[in-house]
């Protein structure tokens, strides 16, 4: 009856724990035994499913020598699920065999049995107050490292033996540098890194056992005066990069003179408008012709063909005449050629733009007829005095006979623009020529003394007429007679003389005349011409 | 001729084995009150001794190791190693404590006492790994290593003893050194039944407990090197 009733319960017990889903607790495991100083231990289990319901863990041990079984003298001292082993529980060099026991309400779980030794089981604590300090050792500075062993671990009487390990690194890097102690309880550290903060660790192992953990870090700073080195060696190199610098420098600045010394430049052509890329091309057609087409000859700088040409205004007879006057200044400033002869300037003489040889000679190559060119030869007197040069013309000019009178002049043969200045005080001047006309002038035959019989002649010949006549020196045309005649004053060498009015003769030629000198003065004589000029 | 050879191979052997003992100094060290011997200071003969005894169990943890590859531990033991080691039956100081309270006589005894209780287990390991072709060659090299050892290390042992007994730092109460065959055991064939790997075990334990027990001598009895 009894037994159907417990029975009963049980079937109970275990429906009802399985429809709550409650069981026995689940298997413990233990995890690992230490001892710190071989002298007492501690074990620590992994307890396993509790099964939904209070579970007590018991730990279980027997010696080696017995077969007593002994249970955890302390569960606390170790934390939870630990057990305590005191020195008067620990024997060393004895095999433990430990179990650990899980019990609730509805059964128990052993876990696996463990044999511990506890001389295998060792791991001592870190070492203790590490200290460090910079020392120096001929001048050169090293670390000491020293630390003593754990508080609990007896050494002293040689029951544990610990063997020592450091490392250390820099505050920036991430590995470590590892050095190994033995027994000493002093390191020397040689190979000390750049300055900043340096971090140390030591650690100790028993003859055979477990490393401990690392100790708590030191710091320690090294002094700066490593780049004391650092910087006689940065002094050096920047010494010998000077001087570098230096002896490059004085290569540099010697290789032009000695270049010019070994290897003197050839000097180069200095022929005007000579090009060198043609000569380096190789066509000595090109080069001979771009020489040609330089300037030739020289001009001055500002030579321009407008020089050469005589300037050309248009000039009306009286009205004009001091246009005319004017032009004739600019004339001769012009006229750099024939300065000399219109150098006395306000004469009327001057060569004209048909003294130059290079231009106008087309147009001015013919003579003039006087007879017969009266009417036609001013048009084109006209025309040939014209120059076509930038559009200004300028007064004919006549050539005085002193001109002509002059060989040396070859260009008598043609007709010449001279530039009259004409000075013509002429109250009772009534003429109202209205142009000059250019024609030769010759002296015909001298009358009187002072009566100089004038004729044009022809330029055919191309020859001046020989002198049949003394020359004599002619002040200015006094006056322009009505019938046209020019009246011419005779200079004389000595004072001034009255001029004497001398009639002019006519003569064949209509451009004859003959004029009386009257009262010189100085200057020369500019003859001009005495016909009408055709207006055109 | 071949007196010549043989001389000459005699003169070589002589001279490396007369290099053996590792004796750096060219006087001989003091043993039976010779002229002319270099006397070793009590310190020294400790150090040289703990760190024989600290090579003997080197080898002795690599051949423990060696011999696990080769054993695998059966589920059905509660505990790998359920025998006891042959010289269980010793008292030992089994904590620190009880290594301190304890005499420095009783200190050496125990020392010599582990010493001579493993000259012929190993001895006879030896043979036994010499003869076994499945075992790696070293493993009899190093089993034969380790038997010698033993021997040496128990010779350097007295020595220490004697010293001490000399300078009157232990008594000669030390029986250990008068009649050594009387500390075997008496069931001195026990250690005929364990096997390979528990004997390899054991020594493993029992060689640090020869090094444990001479540091504890040495600063008990010289601390000021090096304790």
């Amino acid at each position: 009856m009894r037994n159907v009733l417990e029975l009963t319960w049980l079937l109970l017990l275990v429906v009802t724990s399985h429809a709550k889903g409650l069981s026995p607790p689940g298997k413990p495991t233990l995890t690992s035994c230490r001892s710190p100083e071989k002298e007492t231990f501690t074990c620590w289990w992994q307890p396993g499913s509790d099964g939904g319901l209070p579970t007590t863990y018991a730990l279980y041990y027997g010696k080696e020598s017995s077969d007593f079984v002994y249970e955890c003298p302390d569960y606390f001292t170790g934390g939870e699920n630990s057990c305590f082993f005191n020195k008067n529980n620990t024997s060393i060099w004895v095999n433990y065999n430990i179990t650990v026991v899980a019990t609730n309400r509805l059964g128990s779980n052993f876990s696996d049995p463990v044999d511990v030794d506890v001389v295998y089981i060792v791991q001592p604590n870190p070492p203790e107050n590490v200290s460090l300090s910079i020392m120096e050792d001929k001048g050169w500075p090293f670390l000491r490292v020293t630390w003593a062993p754990p508080r609990k671990a007896d050494t002293r009487s040689g029951w544990i033996t610990l063997i020592y390990e450091l490392r250390i690194r820099s505050e920036g890097e991430n590995e470590w540098e590892t050095h190994v102690a033995g027994q000493q309880k002093l390191f020397n550290i040689f190979s000390l890194r750049s300055g900043g903060l340096n971090l140390v660790q030591v650690r100790c192992k028993p003859d055979h056992g477990f490393w401990s953990e690392w100790s708590s870090t030191s710091q320690i700073r090294f002094p700066d005066y490593f780049h004391r080195e650092k910087s006689a060696w940065i002094v050096i190199t920047a010494v010998c990069a000077l001087i570098f610098l230096i002896i490059t420098w004085l290569l540099h600045m010697n290789s032009r003179s000695l270049k010019h010394c070994l290897l003197p430049p050839v000097p180069g052509p200095k022929i005007k408008g000579f090009d060198q890329q043609l000569l380096k091309k190789g066509k000595s057609e090109d080069i001979f012709s771009a020489l040609a087409m330089s300037e030739f000859p020289p001009m001055s700088s500002s030579s321009n063909r407008d020089d050469l040409l005589v300037e050309y205004l248009e000039v009306h007879i009286p009205e004009e005449l001091e246009a005319m006057l004017e032009a004739s200044k600019d004339l001769d400033s012009a006229d750099g050629g024939f300065k000399s002869e219109s150098s006395t300037s306000d004469s009327d003489s001057g060569r004209g733009s048909c003294d130059s040889r290079t231009l106008l000679m087309e147009k001015c190559g013919r003579p003039k007829e006087h007879e017969d060119s009266t009417g036609e030869a001013e048009p084109e007197d006209w025309e040939v005095a014209r120059v076509d040069a930038g559009g200004r013309t300028w007064p004919s000019v006549f050539t005085g006979p002193s001109h002509l009178l002059r060989p040396s002049e070859g260009q008598v043969c043609k007709q010449i623009k001279a530039r009259s200045d004409v000075n013509i005080s002429a109250p009772g001047h009534k003429q109202s020529p209205a142009r000059w006309s250019v024609e030769y002038v010759g002296v015909q035959t001298v009358v009187e003394d002072d009566v100089v019989l004038l004729q044009p002649w022809s330029g055919r010949d191309g020859c001046p007429p020989p002198p049949t006549f003394h020359e004599r020196d002619y002040s200015q045309v006094k006056r322009v007679g009505s019938d046209d005649t020019l009246l011419l004053l005779q200079k004389l060498p000595a004072g001034t003389a009255d001029g004497r009015e001398g009639r002019s003769c006519d003569t064949s030629q209509k451009s004859a005349t003959c004029m009386h000198s009257t009262a010189p003065m100085s200057g020369y004589i500019d003859t001009a011409a005495v016909f009408p000029m055709a207006t055109y | 001729m071949p007196r010549n050879i043989t001389s000459v191979w005699v003169l070589l052997a002589s001279i490396t084995l007369g290099s053996r003992p590792a004796n750096v100094a060219a006087a001989p060290i003091c043993a039976n009150g010779q002229a002319r011997c270099r006397v070793v200071s009590l310190a020294n003969l400790f150090d040289r001794v703990i760190q024989h005894s600290a090579r003997m169990h080197g080898i002795s943890n690599d051949l423990h190791s060696e011999f696990e590859q080769y054993f695998v531990p059966s589920r059905n033991h509660i505990g790998r190693v359920s025998r006891n080691c042959h010289t269980s039956a010793l008292l030992t100081p089994n904590g620190k404590e009880n290594a301190q309270r304890i005499a420095r006589e009783e200190l050496t005894e125990v020392i010599l006492k582990l010493l001579l209780a493993w000259r012929d287990p190993l001895w006879h390991f030896h043979q036994i790994t010499a003869h076994q072709h499945d075992l790696a060659n070293f493993s009899s090299d190093k089993a034969l290593e380790m038997s010698d050892m033993v021997h040496e290390l128990r010779k350097g042992v007295e020595k220490v003893a004697q010293k001490m007994q000399t300078l009157g730092m232990i008594s000669n109460s030390v029986s250990a050194l008068s009649s050594p065959e009387d500390l075997l055991p008496s069931e001195s064939g026990e250690w005929r039944l364990m096997k390979d790997h528990e004997l390899l075990y054991c020594f493993r334990r029992d060689s640090d407990k020869i090094q444990n027990y001479l540091k504890i001598l040495k600063c008990r009895i010289v601390p000021e090197h090096g304790c």
